[in-house]
């Protein structure tokens, strides 16, 4: 018998030093599963609910970029706080609140915001011109001086007339209007799309700075310019509806 | 001071007679060169030991109620002392249970064994086996947390579709129509009480048919079992073999022993399973897998069209239970050597080799659709990077309507339909709105869902996707002229 325990205690040895090189796997608290309302990580937030969108390092995703330091300086923490508790009504954004029907607490909304602004905001590219409010103000351009500025500044990529070009594609379509707002083309129009080539309000289509940047007026009158595109599409499907209705 | 002892011992054995009970089990003869083939029976029943052990102490602190349950677990993975281990071990040794009773089974069943006059032996056995994974079942529930609730969720409704007594069945499983605290408590009676005591019983049976048969000699080739010849054969090997002590238990415990030690330290290393996500049923985001007892089924299950789903479900594991109860009564004669049952060795090849492709399945396949995709799942960055504005608008429409639960992009998203990184080679502008708008196939009609925008924006996105070098499909209309 005693043949045996040595045996044993020999066989012994090759799993209690695996035990003890590998260390025991005690469960950490820190791992715990939550329940998806308790996950305020920034990561997980973002990964779960942006990146379908916005890509997965908040940019070259559909929507407008968010990992973008320019937008981040013009937009408060009220702003995207707002915007991702209760979408942009009029574009794909949706609603993310749980009191709008999403699935975030106010707390996750906040810990996405604040994410987003410790990953992404970085000092060193603010813009040196003033920056334009981030907010359309109603009425405060017009579609005959934006079509001055649009002719001046983008239809060198876009077409004179919005109908897109080689370099970028057409913004006059009235289904590409219908799914955006004033409030989103003004965002677009002063950061343009830096993921996609596309320049800010302070830059030229060839990338270089220009000698005055965009002023307020004249970001104002280009969106001015597109949603009285926009009028002018919804006026002739409208009409189109009616000379169907009229003729059955 | 050995004096006294012994003289202690002798007033209890005069009394008890363990000694005169314990000594004709010791000193039964068994054949000879039955070696180390014969060690894989006591080593289960080493570990359900274990397990009744580790149960009996996870029992004083688990809470078998709705609410407290996983609280209780938590309890004991972060705040009990060693309680994490007490879990590691009973998870680990219930696997263990299970992978030696299984190889035992096949040993048994590879060497004849449960031929005549041992079918009895067998069919306790094939008893054993439907308890155990009874147990493996229930314990799994206990865990409480999705995975538990989801797999009792997917069990009773299958059961449910069954035919006439599928009502019954959900009753019997649940507690009542839906699942809810009793029904822990119904899993925590058969786990504890019922399943185990059926358990012992079993062993009990199988072990005193063990000793009052003897174990079986090793198959010799060309040697044929016939019942009215082996009686007196085996009499004739027994006279010839050997005590049970100390050899042939000398081999069960060494074997028992290492199987402890290596059960002790995989339990140390891999820690505690679970509890996994609280359970809710109004978490969705859920990805809930059976253990790998069940991952074949499960797998299995997944490859079944609806209408067979219960079927696959029940129905297999039935005719399993009824092949194994055949068995002894079909070979209860004739060779018993795996050299000259080629039958018996390509079914043992072939079940393992379905159960292992099944359970890689199980445990691979994907839950679809895949609920978080349309916000979670990036657009492939190289097929945003050249979209003009209206089709960066269908990109994101296709996201938030939810496409991407169903479809991938690159192989990444849904797999409940097909794959769109190339739908642009395959359908035209006409049949891509057709198809959203209408639906067909699996897929649900979106006419009512989008506006008109939305689906010229989403339309002019999927046609971007082809690849460079591909042409665009065309309508055969226009290919014909």
């Amino acid at each position: 018998m005693s043949q045996c325990v040595r045996f044993i205690t020999r066989c012994m040895a090759l799993p209690l030093a695996c035990v003890i090189s590998s260390g025991c796997d005690r469960p950490d608290p820190a791992n715990r599963p939550l329940r998806p309302s308790e996950v305020l990580d920034f990561g997980v937030l973002y990964a779960q609910n942006c990146s379908g969108c916005h890509g997965a390092d908040g940019k070259l995703g559909p929507a407008p970029p968010l990992n973008d330091s320019l937008f981040l300086a013009m937009a408060s923490d009220a702003d995207l706080q707002r915007v991702i508790a209760e979408g942009r009504p009029g574009t794909p954004m949706s609603a993310f609140a749980r009191s709008a029907g999403g699935g975030l607490t106010p707390q996750q909304v906040t810990a996405i915001v604040s994410g987003m602004r410790s990953k992404w905001s970085a000092a060193t590219t603010r813009p040196a011109a003033p920056l334009s409010p981030y907010l359309t103000q109603v009425g405060h351009g017009t579609a005959t001086a934006g079509a001055a500025v649009f002719s001046r500044n983008c239809a060198i990529c876009h077409g004179a007339n919005g109908e897109g070009a080689s370099k970028a594609g057409a913004v006059n379509s009235p289904a590409f209007l219908a799914l955006i707002t004033d409030q989103a083309l003004r965002r677009i129009v002063i950061t343009g799309r830096p993921d996609l080539g596309m320049p800010d309000y302070q830059h030229a289509a060839d990338g270089a700075a220009r000698p005055t940047p965009l002023n307020e007026q004249e970001i104002s009158d280009v969106v001015a310019l597109l949603a009285s595109w926009r009028q002018t599409a919804a006026q002739q499907s409208g009409q189109v509806a009616q000379a169907a209705g009229a003729s059955r | 001071m050995n004096r006294i002892a012994r003289q202690i011992g002798g007033w209890f054995e005069a009394r008890l007679g363990i000694a005169q009970a314990l000594r004709p089990i010791l000193g039964h003869r068994t054949p000879r060169g039955a070696k180390w083939w014969y060690v894989f029976g006591s080593a289960t029943l080493t570990l359900f030991l274990i397990q009744v052990v580790t149960g009996i102490l996870l029992a004083m602190v688990y809470v078998p109620s709705g609410d407290q349950a996983y609280e209780s677990l938590q309890y004991l993975n972060y705040t009990q002392e060693l309680g994490w281990f007490l879990r590691a071990l009973h998870n680990t040794a219930a696997s263990g249970m299970v992978v030696m009773l299984v190889i035992h089974m096949t040993q048994v069943f590879l060497m004849g064994a449960f031929k005549y006059p041992r079918e009895l032996t067998w069919l306790f056995g094939v008893g054993l086996l439907a308890i155990t994974m009874g147990m493996a079942f229930t314990g799994q529930v206990l865990r409480w947390d999705q995975d538990a609730y989801w797999g009792v969720g997917v069990g009773s409704a299958m059961a449910g579709r069954l035919p006439i007594i599928g009502p019954y069945m959900v009753r019997l499983i649940c507690s009542g129509p839906t699942i809810g605290g009793e029904t822990l408590s119904r899993f925590f009676a058969l786990h504890v009480f019922v399943l185990p005591g059926t358990l012992i019983l079993l062993v009990v049976g199988h072990l005193y048919l063990v000793l009052r048969l003897g174990i079986s000699s090793p198959p010799v080739a060309g040697k044929p079992v016939d019942p009215k010849t082996y009686d007196a054969e085996y009499e004739r090997e027994l006279a010839n073999g050997v005590t049970f002590y100390p050899n042939p238990i000398r081999r069960d415990m060494i074997f028992s022993a290492l199987t402890v030690i290596v059960i002790v330290a995989l339990a140390a290393m891999i820690g505690p399973m679970g509890p996994g996500e609280p359970p809710d049923p109004t978490i969705i985001k859920s990805d809930p897998r059976p253990d790998w007892e069940f991952l074949p089924l499960f797998g299995l299950l997944a490859l079944s069209p609806a209408p067979l789903e219960p079927v696959a479900i029940f129905g297999v594991p039935a005719i399993i239970g009824l092949v194994l109860i055949l068995i002894p009564f079909v070979g209860s004669k004739g060779e018993r050597s795996p050299r000259r049952r080629p039958v018996a060795v390509l079914s043992v090849i072939l079940f393992f080799t379905t159960a292992g492709v099944l359970g890689w399945l199980g445990h691979t396949s994907p839950w679809s659709p895949v609920m978080d995709a349309w916000s979670g799942l990036p657009v492939p960055e190289r097929m945003v990077k050249n979209l003009r504005p209206l089709e960066l608008q269908g990109a994101a429409v296709f996201q938030v309507k939810t496409c991407r639960n169903c479809h991938a992009l690159d192989g990444i998203g849904g797999e409940r339909g097909p794959d769109l990184t190339k739908v642009a080679t395959k359908l035209t502008h006409d049949e891509l709105i057709r198809q959203v708008i209408q639906g067909g196939g699996l897929m649900p009609a979106f006419g009512s869902r989008l506006s008109p925008a939305e689906i010229d924006a989403m339309v002019a996105f999927l046609e971007t996707l082809r690849p460079p070098g591909e042409p665009p499909a065309r309508s055969a209309v226009t290919a014909r002229r």
